[in-house]
């Protein structure tokens, strides 16, 4: 299978402490790749460098078979990052926000409907087709949405440009059961129309439903990678919570 | 260029807001409202004055003095026959605000050159300097006085010899020279009209400065609070492109709210200014600035707004600087605090100090703080010291430069994300 990320080695340092003290892995083109782990174990250090923006201290990525560090507006073409804990502009309506988001990677009009389309079908549409509690609400201020549906209108516009890689840290984050669950969702359906999605979670039951693949990670190291069949299988655990503690052995 | 103009359209958005319209029109209202009421004040200041007179001595000397006060448009409610304890007490509840007592025997006293004393009661009611202008023009009108019964009295014992050469034997004339220019007038004068004429300049840096520089912080600050400059840095854009747009938006904005704030205090300002022309305070001045070659042509207009624009510019490359430092809007507001103290450290000192008189190492601090050179602009046009001119513009545009390139670096390293400045708190590293 073709990999669109390749990270070898992959050091970062804030000037005395070490984040990261050289991971390696893959992800591979139409999968869902899922970091692991628990708090300050360095999930959200790893995305912001694969996001360009924070640079390696050492180490090698390639982005679709070129150097990720020398071509950071390459990169930023074909990827979209969803932060942990992002706003949005709070004074925009929703509407507005998607279509400020898709300006910068339209090239045409057309193009640009066509991506805040479907940011709307991905904000305003629940997997059953009926319409979520967004769609009557694109019209009015980000600033007055619930934590829910800043969410979902931010996960439509990090999925409405079709990127080539999704890179979205703890998306969901600080939602509730039903919220989770459509985010969820979303993120499964449109992994299916080619994008890649690069994700971290400490949630890690929720990680065994959605990722095809998990790299277990911890105080800057990975501990093991693998589907989460095969990881379960070598550990002889119930679930990725128990093949975690068995990692940390 | 499109993405450009897209984050631009977002940035002016977000600066002019219900707001910042509101408060803009709210000072234009406020500020001519204040012109209007000063304007009225004056005009009853310069126009006709109620004074209450006690007129003890009845002679046609004192008749006179209230003769003379009328035609210097003052109404005279006459308060003869009473005491001068109840004398006072008239004022007191009436309208007017003096009361002039002339004792008994004033006019004889003039005769044998013996003065007596006159009185004046000024009622206070507020502390404003127009208030108090009624008794300033009664002694003027005293000193004229004076001057003629002196003169007559000099004339009459002396004839033949003018009054005026004895009063004053040793007569003087100022001249100014500037440069390879001479004209009749006093230094003192010229240093007040240069002072009212450069008055301006530090006003509109400090306005455009403060604003601009406000809202550059603010619109990184908030993007750090609002959780959205990740994804912002995230997207195909240049970082010059974020950093020039933030600059541009503010820029505009602030140039224009300071235009606004301008005009709303040149009509706070027109309600003295004015009545102080039409009075001819400034008569005479304009023609001394002229023979001394002290007014700004052309070029000299095109040097102070280069000036200008480019302190404008260092401002916002610094403010942009200082908003990576700031951890949220409310640090911000600490922030402008460093560009605050820059410009007024320079125009503190050109009020009280000649810059280009003092010690050297003062005066290479001084030229160091870039804001330094838009207020030597003026001066250095006047005594056509171009050196200075083009030197100040030159290091204005380095020290830009300079911030720019930086401010550039920090928004694509990792310094945008970890850079942090905090008050009161200890530093920590980033997660």
């Amino acid at each position: 299978m073709t990999h669109v990320l390749t990270v070898r080695g992959l050091k970062k340092s804030y000037g005395q402490k070490t984040a990261l003290f050289g991971i390696d892995f893959d992800v591979r083109a139409g999968e869902v790749f899922a970091l692991i782990g628990p708090n300050g174990a360095g999930k959200t250090t790893t995305l912001r460098i694969i996001a360009t923006l924070l640079t390696a201290t050492e180490g090698e990525i390639r982005f679709l078979d070129r150097d990720h560090r020398k071509e950071p507006d390459f990169v930023r073409e074909k990827i979209s990052y969803l932060p942990d804990e992002a706003g949005a502009y709070k004074d925009m309506k929703g509407l507005d926000y998607l279509r400020f988001m898709a300006n910068f990677y339209a090239r045409t009009p057309d193009e640009e409907k066509e991506f805040v389309d479907r940011a709307v079908s991905i904000a305003a549409r629940r997997e059953s087709g009926e319409p979520s509690e967004l769609a009557d609400r694109l019209g009015t201020k980000v600033g007055t949405y619930s934590k829910g549906m800043t969410r979902k209108l931010l996960l439509a516009r990090a999925l409405m440009t079709r990127p080539t890689l999704a890179i979205l840290d703890e998306p969901t984050s600080g939602l509730d059961v039903i919220n989770a669950l459509e985010v969820r969702e979303i993120v499964r359906r449109y992994v299916k129309e080619g994008t890649s999605v690069l994700l971290s979670s400490h949630n890690m039951l929720e990680i065994e439903f959605l990722s095809d693949r998990v790299a277990l990670i911890d105080e800057g190291r990975i501990l093991d990678s693998g589907t989460p069949a095969e990881l379960k299988a070598k550990h002889s655990a119930q679930n990725l919570e128990e093949v975690f503690r068995s990692s940390l052995r | 260029m499109k993405r450009f103009a897209n984050l631009l359209r977002k940035e002016i958005k977000e600066l002019v807001t219900k707001q910042l319209i509101i408060s803009l029109a709210f000072t234009v209202i406020l500020f001519n409202f204040i012109g209007q009421v000063s304007k009225k004040e004056v005009q009853k200041a310069v126009g006709v004055q109620t004074i209450s007179a006690l007129d003890q001595d009845g002679s046609p000397a004192s008749r006179a003095l209230l003769t003379g006060l009328e035609s210097a448009r003052f109404k005279i409610l006459d308060q003869s026959g009473k005491s001068k304890e109840l004398a006072v007490e008239t004022p007191r509840a009436g309208e007017s605000k003096l009361l002039l007592v002339i004792p008994e025997g004033f006019g004889s006293s003039l005769e044998s050159l013996e003065p007596k004393t006159m009185e004046t009661y000024s009622f206070m009611r507020t502390f404003s300097l127009i208030g108090a202008r009624g008794q300033v023009v009664v002694q003027s009108v005293i000193s004229a006085l004076n001057e003629s019964l002196s003169n007559n009295f000099l004339a009459e014992k002396l004839p033949g010899i003018d009054p005026q050469s004895l009063k004053k034997p040793i007569k003087s004339k100022d001249f100014v020279v500037v440069q390879d220019r001479m004209a009749e007038g006093s230094a003192n004068m010229v240093a007040g009209l240069i002072s009212q004429q450069s008055l301006l300049i530090p006003v509109v840096l400090m306005m455009i400065v403060m604003y601009s520089s406000q809202m550059v912080i603010s619109a990184v600050a908030m993007e750090k609070q609002n959780k959205t400059l990740e994804t912002l840095l995230t997207v195909p854009i240049k970082r010059t492109s974020i950093i020039t747009a933030k600059m541009l938006a503010a820029g505009l904005v602030g140039l224009i709210s300071a235009g606004v704030y301008m005009f709303a205090f040149k009509g706070f300002m027109g309600g003295i200014g004015e009545e102080a022309a039409r009075a001819g305070a400034l008569a005479g001045g304009e023609s001394l600035m002229r023979q001394l070659g002290l007014y700004f042509d052309t070029t000299g207009y095109v040097v102070l707004g280069l000036s200008l624009f480019l302190a404008i510019l260092v401002a916002l490359a610094m403010a942009m600087i200082l908003g990576v430092l700031a951890e949220d809007f409310r640090s911000a507001q600490n922030m402008i605090m460093p560009l605050m103290f820059m410009v007024m450290v320079p125009y503190f000192l050109s009020l009280f100090a000649d810059i280009n008189a003092v010690a050297l190492p003062v005066k290479l601090f001084i030229l160091a703080i870039p804001f330094s050179h838009p207020f030597l602009v003026s001066q250095n046009l006047y005594l056509g010291n171009w050196t200075m001119i083009f030197g100040g513009l030159a290091y204005m545009f380095v020290v830009f430069v300079v911030l720019v390139v930086f401010a550039a670096r920090v928004f694509s390293s990792d310094k945008i994300l970890t850079m942090k400045l905090r008050f009161g708190k200890k530093k920590s590293a980033a997660a």
